[in-house]
């Protein structure tokens, strides 16, 4: 499969935050583990280091949530596959050593990052979720659109943190998601 | 009806001195944020001298910086509290209790200096693992003025959800829900908060004895 030359220079960005940490990466380090030269390397990134973290940190987010999409492709119905969603991502953030590893050393030059992201995140998620909300039974007077964005909202709320919840115990899960995601959303029957 | 609740916040009692640099290190921060701030800045805008400041903050400018957080911390729960106890239904206690955390999170020049200009000073304290204490924190702090009309546990949990929204949307602005003004509020409240109260809540009933 072709990697662009862009994916290419992201990827060795990655591969060196996870062994040197984001202060210590250089452009330097990103173009030698990207087999090419700093000016290649500028070419793309105009920005240069602040600007190659920044993408790398979105790029990272943004295939979080494609393994994300992936894993609760083939659920059953809606109110599972939030399930699935949340164990999944909050596992996944739990077991993802290069953010672990940042978030404890420096978690303040990942956290502004992150955060500017943010919004492209919960956009993200928002328009995954919109055509699946729109095949259920709203709630009177809810949009697709609105109730999506509550969900995305809730989802990023539990994921970054859990809270009172314990989000691998399945049942406490089921009960996130009937008790407090859907309860606003779906009509009563 | 008032309600008597134990505000699990700091009660400050600190001398006048001590407050008017707090006070003043507050400003400087809120005008050029935390790392350009020095002490000199601070005694000058309190207007007394460096040797004061170091006498009531031996641990210097870290010392100073914490207990303006602490101070804050306790300006904006104190304040919180105030507008909850006049809550006279549950509906009330998440309408006031996220417009008055929205509002002081919006008008708050010190944070908003930093969330804008220094954000690696102030995220670490609001992320991730540190969020949990801050979920924690702020449902302890809400949950006694919904006990009122529900269980313990409902309570709880329900001032948990409210807070996770009020994260959201301070972190997150949204074009649609504005978080200080009070009817936008109550619209959020009533679509998404009210409904996922617990078994135990019973908003059409008066308050539990």
């Amino acid at each position: 499969m072709a990697t662009s030359v862009r994916e290419r220079i992201l990827e060795a960005t990655y591969v060196c935050v996870a062994r040197y940490g984001m202060g210590k990466t250089t452009v330097e380090d990103a173009a030698r583990q990207a087999r090419m030269s700093r000016a290649t390397l500028y070419r793309y990134f105009p920005g240069g280091k602040d600007q190659l973290l920044a993408e790398t940190v979105g790029w990272e987010a943004t295939r979080f949530f494609q393994r994300l999409a992936a894993a609760v492709a083939a659920t059953p119905d809606f109110a599972t596959m939030l399930e699935e969603a949340l164990i999944f991502a909050h596992r996944a953030i739990e077991q993802h050593e290069v953010l672990q590893k940042v978030l404890q050393t420096e978690p303040e030059r990942l956290l502004p990052l992150l955060t500017v992201e943010s919004d492209r995140i919960l956009a993200f998620i928002q328009s995954f979720l919109e055509p699946l909300v729109a095949r259920e039974r709203l709630a009177e007077g809810l949009t697709a659109p609105r109730a999506a964005q509550h969900l995305a909202r809730m989802l990023l709320s539990y994921t970054a943190a859990q809270g009172r919840w314990d989000l691998a115990d399945r049942a406490q899960v089921a009960q996130i998601v009937r008790q407090e995601l859907l309860a606003g959303i779906l009509r009563q029957p | 009806m008032p309600v008597a609740v134990t505000v699990p916040v700091l009660e400050l009692g600190l001398g006048t001195q001590e407050q008017r640099i707090i006070d003043a290190a507050l400003a400087c921060i809120g005008r050029w944020g935390t790392a350009k701030t020095t002490l000199d800045d601070v005694a000058r805008q309190a207007r007394c001298s460096r040797a004061t400041v170091y006498r009531l903050f031996p641990g210097g400018k870290e010392a100073l910086l914490d207990a303006v957080a602490r101070t804050e911390l306790a300006r904006f729960f104190g304040a919180l509290s105030r507008r909850l106890a006049t809550a006279v239904t549950p509906e009330d206690v998440f309408v006031a209790g996220m417009t008055e955390a929205g509002r002081r999170i919006r008008d708050h020049q010190g944070l908003q200096f930093l969330l804008a200009h220094e954000p690696g000073v102030i995220l670490p304290r609001l992320a991730f693992a540190r969020a949990d204490e801050v979920l924690r924190h702020a449902s302890a702090f809400a949950a006694p003025y919904l006990e009122r009309w529900m269980a313990a546990d409902d309570a709880r949990r329900a001032a948990e959800f409210a807070t996770r929204l009020t994260l959201s949307y301070s972190i997150c602005p949204s074009s649609e829900v504005d978080l200080t003004d009070e009817e936008s509020v109550r619209a959020l409240v009533r679509t998404f908060v009210l409904p996922a109260l617990g078994p135990s809540s019973d908003p059409e009933r008066g308050p539990r004895p």
